[in-house]
Parts: structure tokens; C-alpha cells; sequence
């Protein structure tokens, strides 16, 4: 399998404390990969410096061939949804897709192909509501948030913490999506979580960060859970 | 012991907000800003009595000034209303904790008496006192005037609490202010000794004085009962929603690839406190010129009228245009991560600021009465706003990354934005470019030449737009990851 992201030498560090450091590591496209580790651990930093949000200290990620703190050719089929400062607070829920949608070269018509499929994940209470973003409560902002990283077919989708404020139906539903999203469409999803179940019933492959630093890469099977259970109950 | 633990509380907010993080340069000069409005007000207060008695010699001052107090009343009261909000959201926490409501709720309505709008008054109407008392004027009857007036200053500082969430109420305040001021203008009717009687019976007749002061305890009261029935989190304490307003910004498509941007800053500008806020304020700018055009003081310094033009249609350029990209700060992360080129972003941002600039140019057309020659230089003042202010605005923003709250009020003095040396020293060019393009042909050929000039200088502008968004570009490149640490810092 062609690999879609690689990470060269990877660190970031602030003063003298260092977040994060990943000497390699490289995500096959079409993988759901699991990123877990306890707060501080670096899940949050990762993914911003796969974001070039925030810059590297030292070496670099690729996404496609393009490193991304270099080119932003990489931006076209990456998405993502981080946290609410994803949202634009005041517009509603359908003029933030279509919003999301101009910027991708994606017309309202297909955006609202793709909104139907995610019909049951809203549970009719995103679309039509006539309320702005920021007065939806926090688990309506989320999934608003995840449906709109999937607008204009992105080839990675990077969601961070996508379960945590989620009632239990939607989280299933979640789940449901990103596992078709990586077998079918070939999509490369990162995903971090503190959920262990979630994580390991949804990706291939899970990565334990503990102080930065990448200490577990397991390809998920029958004994994962009680393997990362086993490394958190330290 | 509890009101101890409250101010301990509010020591810290103040010690640790971020007007004490800022650099000791904006200190000092915030200092200063507060200084110089502190002295404004003592230097008047000394001398009004002194003015109105030079300007009209042969009535009592004290009572002219008694006459003009309606002015103060309705213009403070809009002031706050701009400005001053209640600062309830801090009390969230303080609900679940054992402490009496009562109590919060007394200390929250006595700490806003502390505030900026209830001291500036003051430092007006103490020296006042002081030369009334001097000026042979009954020292016991000054003081109940005195204690008068203080109760009218806090009366306005509780009224507008109770009337901050009524937009109605405010127009017609508005309304009223305006009227009053227009008819006193052109000597129509003057309002000003009817209601002179009332503030000159404080001094006078004495016992007045306990129609004020029932005032503030009957208004005190009235926000305490609305607090306590709303003291819950889905009461009071919760910011209000807005109501969802959808318009049809379909004509905006004619932009083509712009367009998506600028649907979204104009209902970013119509849906959000703050940008309102700059909106209301760029309104105003409008009537800048009014200072100067009116005055026989600068007739003969055109250079000075060069300066007014430019303000006249640039206010919503200018208030708008050093916040950009603040004005997106709270998702600035998407934007970042998002397909989208700079460019584009700052093309449609320039755009928007342009359109407010002809907008404010078709609204200034009243000006004419004032001659051609004034309507003439507005005009070459648009011009240089569309053509080179907007671009100095814009790289002055880029520079700008204080993060904006933008269902949030501005809070006077709280808000440093925009208030750096680089701010400073950006604002310099945008003052004295205009007077300079305009003064140097204006002394060697003629005042047409001036204006000629300036109305060139936007053209020329123009021409080289695409090299001017180039620059800017690359400073938005440059900061980056600098402008996404500040934005996604909370205040």
C-alpha cells in the first residue's frame, strides 16, 4: 500500500519543554489510524503540525509529496475538525456547509447530496433549525464540525477527539462512518481519542503517544483493548 | 468577609488581564491616554464656569450651566449604552458556590459604580464645585447640587442596565438628543431652561435634591429584583441569543470568486455585537467634517479640511480594515487550514472596505451645502481612501493580532486593540499623507491642484493594487504561525 503521510524527525519543542518528538512514522493511504495517550501526551500537537498550524521545531511531515509547512498544495484534500474554532459561530449549520463547500470547489447541490446521507448522524437537529453555530450545544457543534470535514471527497480527514461530547447513538453512528469512510472511499482518517473501546473498534491501527513520544504501534486485533488497557493501568 | 473575598477576586481579574501583560511602552502610553482624558475633564470642569461667563457676561453662569445639564444626561446616557455593559458573566461560577444571591447580586450592581463613566463625571463636577464655592456661591447648597448630580450620574449608570438589552429605547434617546440639539441649533425652540429649572432647584431651593436620590435607590432596586428573578444560568447570566435573520445576498455572486468571502463579512458585520458596533461608529464619522466645514477657524488652513475629507468617507474603512484579520480570529484556525488564497481573502476584504467607503461617500453628499469645493475635496478624500488607505490599513491590521470576541461589546478602556506603536506608527501616514498630497500642489500651483492630487494619488493606488496585496500577502505569510498562537489565546 502506497504510504500517504510520512513524519521525518518530527519535533516540537516550546522553551526547553518538549512536546513532541517522532523520530518516523508513516500512515498507508486508505488507513483508520488511532492516536491515544493521556492529556499532554501530544495528540493536540500532532495533528496541528500536520495542519502547519503551529511550526516544527526540527523535521517535517509529507502528506502526498507535499510538506506541509512548505507548500499548501496539500490543503485541497485534507480536512479536518480540531475543535470549535473550526466553526464560524455565527452562521447556521447549512450556510457553514455551503460555506465549507465554496471553498473546496464543491456546489450546493453536492453538498446537499451529502448532507442526506447523514441524515440519522444529525437526528434532525442540525439542519433547519434557524440557530447559529454558537448557540447549538457542544455535541450538535461536533457533528456539524465532522460532517463538514468530509465535504469535496478529501482524501485524509484528521478529527481530533471526534467521540468525546457525543451521545452514545451518535457515537455508533460515528463509527460507522469512519470505518466505511477508510474501506470504501480509500480515506485516510486520524483519530485521536481518550475512548480505548472506540478506538480500537474503529482503526487498524493505533499509536501511543506518552509525553510526545511514540511508545506503541499496534495493528488492531483481538487482544488491543486488553493490551492498551494493560499499558494505561500503570 | 464575603465582599473581602470578592474584591480579593477582582484585584486579580484586574491585575492579571491582559492590559497588564502588554509591553511597558502600551502601558505607558495607555497611561498617558487615561491621563489626558482625566485632565480633559478637571481643565473643563475648572473652566466652564469661566467660558460661560466670558461668552454670555450678563447672566449667571451657574445657571446656564444647570440649563445645559439636560445635554450631558442624554449624551452620557448614550455614551454607556455604547459602552458599558453589565459584567455579569462573571458571576457563573459564584452560583453554585454557598454564597447569599443577595450578596453577589448587591456587590455586583456596587462594583459598576466603580466604573470609568462614573468617575469621569466626577473629576468634571468636583473641581466645578470647587470654583462655585470660591466664586462666593452658598458652599452648603453647592454641596447639595453636588450631591444632586452624583445621584443623576449613578441614576444613568443603573438606568442603562435596565435599558442595555432595548434597542428602542436608545433610538429615541437618540432621537431626542439630536432634536433638542437641532432645534436649540437653528433657534427653533431650546429646550434648556425648562429643564435648567430642575438642576438649578438642587442649588436653589435645596430639598429637590430627593428627587434624584429616591431615583437611584427606586432604580438600584429595580436591577436587583431583575437580577434576583434572573439569577440562574438560563436567565441573566446567559448571553442572549439572537434571533436567526436570513438575507438573500445572491447579488453578491456578480464577485465571482470573492463573493463567497464577502457573503460571509456581511453576515459576519449583521449578525455580531462587535462589527455592529464598528458600524455605528463609522456612521458617525460621517459628521466629522461638520467640526471643520462649520468653523471659521479653518477656512483659511485648507490643509486641515483635506485632513476632515478623508475621515468624513473613511470611517468604515478605517474602523473596519484595522481589525482585518481579527475579525475572523475566532476560526482562524479553519481559515488556515482551509483551500483558500490569501489573496483572495485580502481582495475581498479590500472590496468590502471600498464599497463602505462609496456607501459613506453617497451618504456625505448633504455636505454639498457647504460649498462644491468641500464636496469636491470629499470626493478626492474617497479616492484616497479607496486607492491607498485601505492598503495601509490592511498591512497595519496584518500587524494587529489581538484576538476579537465578536458577539462581544468593546469595553471602553479594556480595549487595547489596535492600540500598539506599530499601530501608531501606521496611523501616521494615513493622517498625514492626504494633507501632505494635498499641501505641496496646494502652495505651489492652486487648491484645484490639491485636490487634483489627491484624487490622483487613490487612482494611482489602484493601479497598483495587485502589487500592494502582494506585500500584505507575504506579511500574512511571514506571521503566521505567530497570528494563529495569539488568536487561539483566550483573553
Amino acid at each position: 500500500m502506497e504510504t500517504i503521510i510520512q513524519v521525518q524527525n518530527l519535533s516540537k519543542t516550546y522553551k526547553t519543554d518538549k512536546v513532541l518528538d517522532i523520530e518516523a512514522l508513516d500512515i498507508p493511504k486508505g488507513q483508520s489510524f488511532g492516536l491515544v495517550g493521556n492529556n499532554g501526551a501530544g495528540k493536540t500537537t500532532f495533528f496541528s503540525l500536520l495542519l502547519d498550524l503551529i511550526k516544527p521545531t526540527t523535521g517535517q511531515i509529507i502528506n502526498k509529496g507535499f510538506v506541509v509547512s512548505e507548500s499548501e498544495d496539500w490543503k485541497p484534500f485534507t480536512s479536518s475538525f480540531i475543535d470549535e474554532s473550526f466553526l464560524i459561530g455565527y452562521l447556521t449549520a447549512e450556510e457553514y456547509f455551503y460555506f465549507i463547500g465554496d471553498l473546496r470547489d464543491t456546489s450546493k447541490a453536492e453538498v446537499d447530496e451529502l448532507l442526506a446521507e447523514f441524515e440519522d448522524f444529525f437526528h434532525g437537529e442540525i439542519l433547519n433549525q434557524k440557530k447559529y453555530l454558537r448557540d447549538l450545544s457542544k455535541g450538535n457543534q461536533k457533528k456539524a464540525g465532522i460532517v463538514a470535514a468530509l465535504i469535496g471527497n478529501p482524501e485524509v480527514v484528521i478529527l481530533d477527539e471526534p467521540f468525546a461530547n457525543l451521545d452514545p447513538t451518535t457515537q455508533i453512528r460515528l463509527k460507522k462512518i469512519i470505518r466505511e469512510l477508510s474501506s470504501q472511499k480509500n480515506v485516510t482518517v486520524l483519530v485521536s481519542s481518550h475512548d480505548l473501546m472506540h478506538v480500537t473498534e474503529v482503526c487498524e491501527r493505533i499509536v501511543v503517544l506518552d509525553k510526545g513520544e511514540l511508545v506503541k504501534d499496534i495493528y488492531t486485533g483481538e487482544a488491543t483493548l486488553k493490551e492498551l488497557e494493560l499499558y494505561f493501568e500503570r | 468577609m464575603t465582599t473581602k473575598r470578592f474584591l480579593s477576586l477582582e484585584w486579580k481579574q484586574f491585575r492579571r488581564s491582559s492590559f497588564f501583560e502588554k509591553g511597558l511602552a502600551i502601558k505607558i502610553l495607555m497611561l498617558l491616554g487615561a491621563l489626558y482624558f482625566a485632565s480633559l475633564a478637571i481643565l473643563a470642569g475648572t473652566g466652564v464656569f469661566f467660558i460661560f461667563k466670558k461668552a454670555i457676561p450678563d447672566q449667571d453662569p451657574f445657571t446656564l450651566i444647570n440649563n445645559y445639564l439636560i445635554y450631558w444626561v442624554l449624551g452620557d446616557l448614550t455614551l454607556r449604552y455604547f459602552m458599558q455593559q453589565l459584567p455579569v458573566m462573571n458571576i457563573k461560577p459564584m452560583l453554585l458556590l454557598p454564597i447569599k444571591r443577595q450578596e453577589v447580586i448587591r456587590f455586583l450592581l456596587l462594583k459598576t459604580s466603580f466604573s470609568f463613566f462614573n468617575i469621569l463625571p466626577l473629576l468634571f463636577f468636583i473641581p466645578l464645585a470647587v470654583v462655585l464655592m470660591v466664586k462666593a456661591y452658598n458652599p452648603v447648597m453647592v454641596l447639595i447640587w453636588f450631591a444632586g448630580i452624583l445621584s443623576i450620574s449613578f441614576s444613568i449608570n443603573f438606568l442603562n442596565f435596565i435599558l442595555n438589552k432595548n434597542n428602542t429605547v436608545f433610538f429615541v434617546v437618540i432621537a431626542l438628543l439630536s432634536s433638542f440639539i437641532g432645534l436649540h441649533y437653528f433657534d427653533v425652540f431650546d429646550i434648556t431652561p425648562y429643564t435648567g429649572v430642575f438642576f438649578n432647584s438642587f442649588y436653589k431651593l435645596g430639598y429637590t435634591v430627593l428627587v434624584p436620590v429616591a431615583l437611584v435607590f427606586l432604580l438600584f432596586k429595580m436591577n436587583y429584583k431583575l437580577l434576583r428573578t434572573n439569577f440562574y444560568v438560563d436567565g441573566a447570566v446567559q448571553p442572549k441569543k439572537q434571533k436567526f435573520r436570513n438575507y438573500n445576498l445572491e447579488f453578491l455572486n456578480r464577485f465571482g470568486t470573492l463573493a463567497t468571502f464577502l457573503k460571509n463579512d456581511v453576515k459576519m458585520i449583521t449578525r455580531n455585537a462587535r462589527p455592529k458596533q464598528v458600524l455605528l461608529m463609522s456612521f458617525l464619522f460621517l459628521f466629522y467634517g461638520l467640526i471643520f466645514f462649520t468653523g471659521d477657524t479653518y477656512k483659511d488652513m485648507p490643509v486641515f479640511l483635506a485632513f476632515a475629507s478623508v475621515f468624513v468617507t473613511g470611517g468604515f474603512l478605517i474602523t473596519f480594515g484595522q481589525l482585518v484579520p481579527s475579525w475572523d480570529s475566532e476560526y482562524y484556525k479553519l481559515m488556515m487550514s482551509q483551500n483558500i488564497s490569501y489573496k483572495q481573502y485580502l481582495e475581498s476584504k479590500w472590496l468590502l472596505m471600498a464599497i463602505g467607503c462609496a456607501v459613506s461617500f453617497v451618504l456625505s453628499t448633504p455636505y454639498i451645502y457647504f460649498g462644491w469645493d468641500i464636496y469636491a475635496m470629499i470626493a478626492a478624500g474617497a479616492s484616497f481612501n479607496i486607492g491607498l488607505n485601505s492598503f495601509i490599513t490592511l498591512y497595519g491590521g496584518a500587524l494587529n493580532r489581538v484576538p476579537i470576541e465578536l458577539n462581544q461589546k468593546a469595553k471602553a478602556f479594556s480595549n487595547t486593540q489596535g492600540f500598539n506603536p506599530t499601530q501608531l506608527l501606521i496611523s501616521l501616514p494615513k493622517i498625514l499623507g492626504p494633507m501632505l498630497i494635498f499641501y505641496v500642489p496646494y502652495k505651489l500651483i492652486s487648491f484645484d491642484a490639491g485636490i487634483i492630487a489627491l484624487a490622483l494619488s487613490g487612482l494611482l493606488g489602484l493601479i497598483f493594487k495587485s502589487y500592494f496585496l502582494k506585500i500584505i500577502e507575504s506579511l500574512y505569510q511571514k506571521n503566521k504561525y505567530k497570528t494563529i498562537s495569539a488568536f487561539s489565546e483566550k483573553k
